[in-house]
């Protein structure tokens, strides 16, 4: 159960992960109401939705389609018959005061997913609905609520507490959504609660024969703030351990402002969801044929991408790995590719446009880089309009307007200068300007090299054809 | 049942009874679960849970939408709601 | 008042649904002392009556056309008051149709108000409703029966020839014996609970109230049909119940309880009960005795499901989205409050028991075990039914009882229940009719059949009451 390289102070931790995924079929779980993010409120709301007296729940058989291939996508046993329950418990965005979900009967089980080598088991994977939304910054003494997202289907995605540090949760977590996404059953987006994640921390001596007491963290709504959470709970966990003091099995709530876990207020009373079996709904016998026929229209997973990926456009296997990570990153990579040199798109969205995400922490999705107008960035430095130098200018552009590169390189005078002529004339009034240069260049002194080009580049604001101008002034200075 | 276990029911129900009346209200049920325990007098190992008669299996629909919502109509019902939302006391998490 | 000649009427032009509409208003209004119904709706009513009459040809063939009817109001009628009978859905406007209802106006039935019963379907008196307590035609001290004493009511006072009403533990079967009515319950999945509001979910059931088995039949013809928004719904062919009254079904044999006598049922309801045994070989039947020691174990089987589904079927009523809502500084209140207020001792009691039973750590010993128990007395049935064709029994222990009945027993209103919970447990299909008459009240006994064995059942039914006359007396 321990693994060296992971403990802390001496301590092991043992993560869960409970991974909330909003499937993307186009009606909810139980009602014939759109399934859709971001429309005004209490529009999407069916009569079953509303929880109204006498309305009745029937299953979607998309969603099921959905859970069918996630779990065939993490090598899991698909249920020969799974069983809708409900737990019962109140909340005001909880039309019906209970939810249904499945308990004992869930529609996969056993799952594994491969975490750069290191196997997380997944113990479970069940539908459910999702609640509707209570908002408390509308009124000053009243909340409202929000039934759009009441009866969304949602897969939960249970994790054996497999896991044995924060960086090790957020790859299980990345790879989820790596899954997901390439399913095409979820976009996966943490900022818009459409992948969401609670965390189940525990610390114990490693060897300790059974794992400590749990708290569970919610309310963590992006990659970073998984890790900065558990880190968190793991510390705060075993100063209560050193000072004598036992963990309470509770609920925690992440605060990212203060990076912090704190306890929810506790009840007087357990919450206890007396689950029992939904009895408006009948058991779902799923077949070998539906998981055929899921098998067989299953889309592209991450490995088969990465392959073709490799053959088709001459990828080496790293590459090639790196931009399938993130289905939108290889999408976006398959999309330019389609005009532009694949190699130097390759090399481009794998270093200065992740660099551009990674700093300042958003995805392609959010940025304001499209695949149309970045293939057009990439065919102009294949076609020596912008030097490479230049073209990071560019990306920059892009990056902070969105303008199309076309008019960037236009509009600021960007294209190189290749023409001979021209350079020629420049490279000429440079020498005669640093003759001692020359001199020193002439009797040895290779390095000064790199001084004339610095000069050209400065005299022509960058944008020389480096090529060019190399070679001319090797001919020039001999 | 003791006036704990009652409390704790009726928290879960969200029902409210009068502390006076709380004694009155264990012996309405323990009346009924005196009645339900004659079920403990039968041999039932050999018999399976029946959750529904007709032990139906395969019932559900595809995913086609169809728009039944009234959006004025539901939230007007509502005892106290604004043009856009239900509205209720502040919740307090 | 007799169902067949009011339609044979109507369909002759002998009388138009005006004028039977306007009838059964007048009755309503007379007759407003039984507190049957908790809503009328003249306009309504004599509109709709109109527009059947202007579109004679349309509903001529129908098999309720141009007929009133009276609705239990557990049905969510479109744009109309629905209660169940119960505070938390005193003001309640439903914004769509139960299917029952929609099903009985595309017969051309004319609704003229909804019917009181015991507050969400929860009594066998019709004395929790919120809007006070239904007299029994027969003796206005006495209690219809629930929880569809209403619907019943409403038929015995010949208000309308037919009415709707619902049997999760008896609560057809028990009012029309008591009322000296038929009732039946179908099968569990025959008729769609769509917009039904629900008690029990897995053993509500909707079904038709009438003086006999002719109008039954035609009721059930209207009201059942597969329904895709209730999965619980079974999808066979649909049988035509009317036509299903002449054919012939030969000799039945007849399965009939072992010592019956013991079970605390009166005298005068094991009288009436011998008294149709005859009758019933006279017509060619023959009977197989059955063992059912086990029967009163249905009781605590039932009340545990019924409590425990209900508990959870009522966490809906929250004082949020619609229905009661009482004044409150938070969210505790809110749902405290709104809940103490809205529902009734009996619906209270019954929440209790259910979260009780449902909750960690007595799942197993309450619920799982009742499940069990109503597994045991389903193949129990189907034991039966491999020798026999029907079973037949008295529906009720005794006749009409008074109000505020006192008992030392505290499960004495439960136990009324004994010998119409079976039939709920395992889903099956079982019809009361009138067969006997005490000390100037009715006593009524039940059929019970296989699964959609209906027609059977009316069938049965229909040839008794074509050899006597209970079913014809009227208060």
């Amino acid at each position: 159960m321990a693994q060296n390289d992971t403990l802390v102070n001496g301590w092991q931790p043992v993560i869960g992960l409970e991974i909330h995924v909003q499937l993307q079929t186009n009606t909810k779980l139980f009602s014939p109401a759109k399934n859709q993010f971001g429309e005004e409120a209490n529009t999407l709301v069916d009569l079953i939705d509303m929880g109204l007296p006498g309305v009745l729940p029937v299953l979607n058989d998309g969603a099921v389609k959905q859970g069918i291939a996630f779990g065939l996508a993490t090598n899991a046993e698909i249920a020969k018959t799974m069983v809708f329950d409900r737990k019962n418990y109140f909340y005001p965005d909880l039309p019906k005061g209970y939810q249904i979900t499945q308990l004992h009967y869930p529609i996969v089980k056993n799952g594994v997913v491969d975490v750069e080598g290191k196997q997380v088991r997944i113990h479970q994977a069940h539908l459910e609905e999702d609640a509707g939304k209570s908002m408390h910054d509308v009124y000053d003494s009243e909340s409202v609520v929000d039934l759009n997202r009441s009866g969304v289907p949602l897969l939960e995605i249970v994790s054996e507490p497999d896991i044995r540090s924060a960086e090790e949760a957020v790859k299980y977590l990345k790879k989820i959504h790596q899954i997901i996404t390439y399913l095409d059953i979820s976009d996966g987006d943490m900022s818009q609660g459409s992948m969401r994640c609670d965390a189940n921390v525990s610390i114990m001596r490693p060897d300790d024969k059974e794992f400590g007491i749990r708290a569970e963290i919610k309310n963590i709504n992006s990659f970073r703030f998984v890790e900065k959470a558990i880190n968190f709970e793991i510390k705060r966990q075993i100063k209560v351990l050193e000072s004598g003091e036992k963990v309470e099995q509770e609920t925690r709530l992440y605060d990212s402002v203060k990076d912090e876990t704190r306890s929810m207020r506790t009840k007087e009373f357990a919450n206890d969801y007396r689950y029992f079996p939904c009895p408006d709904l009948v058991p779902h016998e799923i077949s070998e044929d539906l998981v055929k026929k899921v098998k067989d229209n299953l889309s592209e997973l991450p490995e088969e991408k990465q392959k073709r990926l490799m053959e088709t456009h001459n990828l080496n296997e790293y590459d090639a790995g790196v931009l399938c990570a993130d289905k939108s990153t290889a999408d976006f990579f398959e999309e330019v590719a389609k005009e532009a040199d694949a190699e130097l798109a390759a090399k481009w969205i794998i270093g200065d446009l992740n660099a551009l995400l990674n700093k300042n922490d958003i995805s392609l999705k959010e940025s304001k880089v499209n695949a149309v107008n970045f293939s057009k960035l990439i065919q102009n430095i294949s076609n020596n309009t912008i030097s490479g130098k230049i073209a990071k200018d560019v990306l920059d552009e892009v990056w902070q307007s969105g303008e199309d590169v076309a008019k960037i390189i236009e509009g600021q005078g960007m294209q190189q200068i290749s023409d001979e002529g021209e350079l020629e004339k420049i490279i000429d009034k440079i020498l005669a300007e640093n003759t001692s240069q020359v001199e020193a260049y002439k009797s040895g002194k290779d390095k000064l090299f790199g001084f004339f080009v610095g000069q050209v580049m400065k005299a022509t604001q960058g944008k020389a054809n480096p090529g060019l101008a190399n070679k001319l002034l090797k001919n020039k200075l001999g | 049942m003791n006036k704990i276990e009652l409390k704790n029911l009726l928290f879960l129900a969200r029902l409210q009874v009068k502390e006076e009346d709380q004694d009155k209200t264990i012996e309405k049920l323990q009346n009924t679960f005196e009645m339900i325990d004659q079920m403990n007098d039968l041999d039932l190992d050999k018999f399976e849970p029946l959750n529904n008669p007709l032990e139906l299996t395969n019932v559900s629909r595809s995913d086609e939408e169809k728009n039944r919502n009234k959006k004025e109509e539901f939230l007007k019902k509502s005892p106290k709601s604004d043009e856009d939302y239900f509205v209720v006391p502040k919740i307090v998490e | 008042m007799n169902f067949q000649e009011t339609r044979n009427n109507f369909r002759k032009k002998q009388v138009s649904a005006k004028e039977l509409t306007e009838e059964s208003l007048k009755k309503a209004k007379e007759k407003s002392e039984l507190n049957a119904f908790i809503s009328h709706f003249e306009e309504y009513a004599l509109e709709r009556a109109s527009n059947i009459d202007a579109n004679f040809d349309e509903f001529k063939d129908k098999p309720l056309g141009g007929i009133p009817i009276a609705h239990k109001d557990i049905f969510c009628t479109d744009g109309k008051k629905t209660t169940c009978a119960s505070k938390m859905l005193e003001n309640f406007i439903p914004p769509y149709e139960s299917t029952v209802t929609k099903n009985c106006n595309d017969a051309g039935s004319i609704m003229i108000g909804k019917t009181n019963m015991d507050e969400f379907a929860m009594g066998s008196s019709n004395e929790t409703s919120f809007f006070g307590p239904v007299k029994n035609p027969w003796g206005q001290s006495l209690v219809p029966g629930g929880s569809s004493g209403g619907s019943a009511a409403c038929v015995a006072a010949d208000i309308t020839t037919i009415s709707t009403g619902t049997d999760t533990g008896g609560s057809i079967r028990q009012p029309a014996a008591l009322c000296g009515i038929t009732g039946l319950k179908p099968t569990y999945g025959l008729v769609s609970r769509w917009g039904m509001i629900a008690f029990c979910s897995s053993m509500d059931q909707a079904g038709p109230l009438a003086r006999d088995a002719f109008a039954c039949s035609a009721l059930l013809n209207a009201m059942a049909s597969y329904d895709e928004k209730d999965s619980t719904c079974s999808k066979r062919e649909s049988i035509d119940y009317e036509k299903g009254l002449n054919k012939d079904f030969g000799k039945l044999k007849i399965g009939i309880l072992k010592g019956i006598e013991n079970l605390g049922i009166s005298e005068e309801v094991l009288n009436a009960y011998e008294s149709s045994k005859k009758i019933l070989e006279q017509l060619g039947h023959s009977f197989v005795e059955l063992d059912f020691t086990e029967l009163s174990s249905g009781i605590c089987s039932y009340y545990v499901i019924a409590p425990a589904e209900c508990s959870s079927n009522l966490s809906r009523f929250d004082g949020v989205k619609y229905g009661h809502r009482s004044e409150a500084k938070n969210i505790s209140e809110l749902y405290l409050k709104t809940r103490a207020e809205g529902f009734g001792d009996e619906v209270q009691k019954r929440i209790l028991i259910g979260s009780y039973v449902l909750s960690a750590g007595f799942y197993d010993a309450y619920y799982r075990k009742a499940q069990k128990v109503r597994r045991m007395i389903k193949s129990k049935f189907d034991e039966f039914f491999k020798d026999v064709d029907l079973v037949f029994l008295p529906t009720t222990l005794d006749q009409a009882f008074e109000m505020n009945r006192e008992s030392t027993d505290p499960n004495r209103m439960y136990k009324e229940d004994l010998l119409t919970i079976p039939a709920n447990l395992a889903g099956l299909p079982a019809m009361s009719l009138p067969n006997g008459f005490s000390k100037n009240l009715p006593i009524g006994a039940q059929f019970v059949g296989n699964y959609f064995s209906e027609e059977l059942l009316l069938n049965t039914a229909h040839k008794m009451q074509e050899v006597t006359d209970w079913h014809k007396m009227t208060p």
